[in-house]
């Protein structure tokens, strides 16, 4: 079966600037991708290139098998699509703007009619159906824009930046509602708050600098950094002895002491790639008599690993350019 | 052509779900019923003239054209730059000249609205002309026509202001001028090179000569044509200004 979205090469260039650097990336049928980027790194050129609101400069993407390009109009019927700030025509009221999106979407009569009331139940919108856009809080407003994505019942859901400005309350609800559609549609959703595609993703796509850094599930994504992760011990020993024997135990790279004020010594210890001591670590402070108050792996989040990924990007970007400063001169 | 209807719809609804439309409507009217009360007086005060009521209200075309054109044709399209709803229309399965022709549909509109009720005065003058004079619904429909040919095509010149900036009082100002060039200033250079070609081709393209001959009853079949291409113009133009967010 083709992907519901297939990119390749992408290249967005606006005046002087390079926007998407060679981008390529495939979406199936039924997944929920998270972009995940900083501000600026190209998420919303991306979304807006897949929606044909404006056109790459180089590049191929096709959305349900149709070019984005050339049959711009085919692609628009299978997308439902929210915008970054979810613009809305704040004069017109819920139910008045929804029927007439739905009319724009080509819907017929008795469906629009329908679809409204499905839509509005589905966002928990039929409350304020008759209120006047601009007079809902911003979490509503937000629902309106999520309803009018999915009115035509579209194959993909673009949504740039779903969650931004809403409380938590509202903004748990939105993720539910997204894994809930998750069920019937292939979503593709940006965001900047990283606890949300760990939450509602099944795959994670880290953007930089108009570039792809990382393309993972975000479990996998963890376990490959989490490799590095370090441990945590806290016994209560002679801190010479703790360190060197610590040290020995197999699967150990290095060892850093800190001794506390109440006789306990904190420990930090990397591990080799690929280990986990943890068990020796135990059987060590067991067989010497300490005591052992804790003993925890510190989990990467995937903040850790987009912090990382990034500045590794940036330091690395930063070499170049000092390397050709230096060539220059 | 489908999305026409729809598009229109909404916007004539949001003419009247805000202020808009109705501080426009009572601008029009505030300023039409003067000059009215004033022309029916005057004329009633001399004796007979070559002059109607109707033909010297339709020649006042220009005062509220200067000032209501631009202020319902500004927000059109730049509002919707402004406030990012563009993307959401551009976004669904619409043409971008399906947009810019219900815009500008929707401003002829409340234009049309705008001018039908002077129709009133039409029934004033009848009620109190007491049979004294006939008056003559030919010409007075044929004014109407004119001054409906005429404004679309100063809405287009709007609407293709709105669509350069996201800023609404540069679209309205930009669109003053543009009315101010094509009614005023081609008025006065008729004046100014009387009697040469040049007099003639200006007086061939100014409104005033053209509003006048409607309000004669002269439907002329070139300002029709000349106008009619205009706005063909200046809507394509307005539709390559929506478009060169694809280009730019």
């Amino acid at each position: 079966m083709q992907p519901m979205i297939k990119v390749e090469n992408l290249t967005k260039r606006y005046a002087g600037v390079t926007a998407l650097n060679g981008l390529s990336f495939e979406v199936q049928r039924g997944e929920i991708v998270g972009f995940l980027g900083p501000n600026g790194a190209g998420k919303s050129t991306t979304m807006r290139i897949l929606t044909g609101f404006i056109p790459a400069s180089s590049g191929r993407v096709t959305v349900a098998g149709c070019d984005v390009f050339e049959e711009s109009l085919e692609v628009r019927r299978h997308v439902g699509y929210m915008p970054e700030n979810n613009p809305l025509y704040t004069d017109m009221r819920v139910y008045e703007y929804l029927k007439f999106r739905a009319k724009l979407k080509g819907l017929s009569r008795a469906d629009r009619h329908e679809r409204t009331d499905e839509v509005l139940a589905m966002c928990g919108l039929t409350d304020v159906r008759t209120r006047i856009i601009g007079q809902l809080s911003k979490g509503y407003r937000q629902r309106v824009g999520l309803a009018d994505a999915l009115l035509a019942e579209p194959d993909l859901l673009i949504l740039d930046e779903p969650t931004i400005g809403l409380d938590p309350v509202q903004i748990r609800q939105v993720r539910q509602l997204i894994k809930d559609l998750g069920k019937q549609h292939t979503i593709l959703l940006s965001t900047h708050i990283l606890p949300e595609v760990e939450m509602t993703c099944d795959r994670v796509i880290i953007i930089h600098h108009g570039r792809i850094l990382a393309s993972d599930t975000p479990e996998n994504l963890t376990k490959t950094l989490q490799a590095g992760g370090a441990i945590r011990v806290e016994v209560r020993g002679p801190v010479a002895d703790v360190e060197a024997k610590l040290r020995a135990v197999e699967g150990v790279a290095s060892v850093r002491t800190t001794p506390g004020a109440d006789g306990f010594v904190s420990v930090e210890i990397s591990p080799k790639t690929d280990a986990d001591p943890r068990e020796p670590i135990y059987r060590t402070c067991v067989a010497n008599g300490w005591t052992l108050r804790e003993l925890t792996r510190t989990r990467t989040t995937l903040e850790d690993i987009f912090v990382q990924i990034t500045r590794e990007e940036d330091e690395a970007d930063e070499e170049r350019r000092e390397r050709r400063r230096s060539m220059l001169r | 052509m489908r999305n026409v209807p729809a598009l229109l719809r909404r916007e004539l609804s949001a003419y009247f779900a805000s202020v808009l439309g109705y501080v426009v409507l009572m601008f029009f009217l505030i300023v039409m019923g003067v000059t009215f009360a004033v022309v029916v007086n005057f004329l009633s005060s001399r004796g007979p003239t070559q002059m109607t009521a109707m033909v010297i209200l339709f020649r006042m075309f220009w005062l509220p054209a200067l000032v209501v054109i631009p202020a319902i044709t500004m927000r059109l399209l730049a509002e919707e730059k402004r406030a990012g709803t563009l993307e959401m229309l551009m976004t669904a399965p619409v043409t971008d000249f399906e947009v810019v022709l219900a815009k500008w549909l929707g401003a002829v509109v409340l234009y049309a609205l705008m001018w039908g009720l002077t129709v009133f005065y039409v029934l004033i003058l009848k009620h109190f002309s007491g049979g004294t004079a006939v008056l003559d619904l030919g010409p007075i429909a044929a004014g109407y026509i004119g001054v409906l040919v005429i404004g679309q095509f100063l809405i287009a010149l709007g609407l293709l202001s709105s669509s350069l900036t996201k800023n609404q009082v540069a679209a309205a100002l930009m669109s003053f001028a543009l009315i101010f060039l094509c009614v005023i200033v081609l008025n006065w250079l008729s004046f100014l090179f009387q009697g040469g070609v040049m007099g003639s081709i200006c007086r061939a393209v100014s409104a005033f000569e053209h509003i006048e001959d409607f309000g004669r009853g002269i439907v002329d079949l070139r300002p029709l044509v000349l106008y009619g291409i205009g706005t063909a113009v200046a809507l394509f133009i307005t539709t390559r200004a929506v478009e060169s967010r694809k280009w730019r």
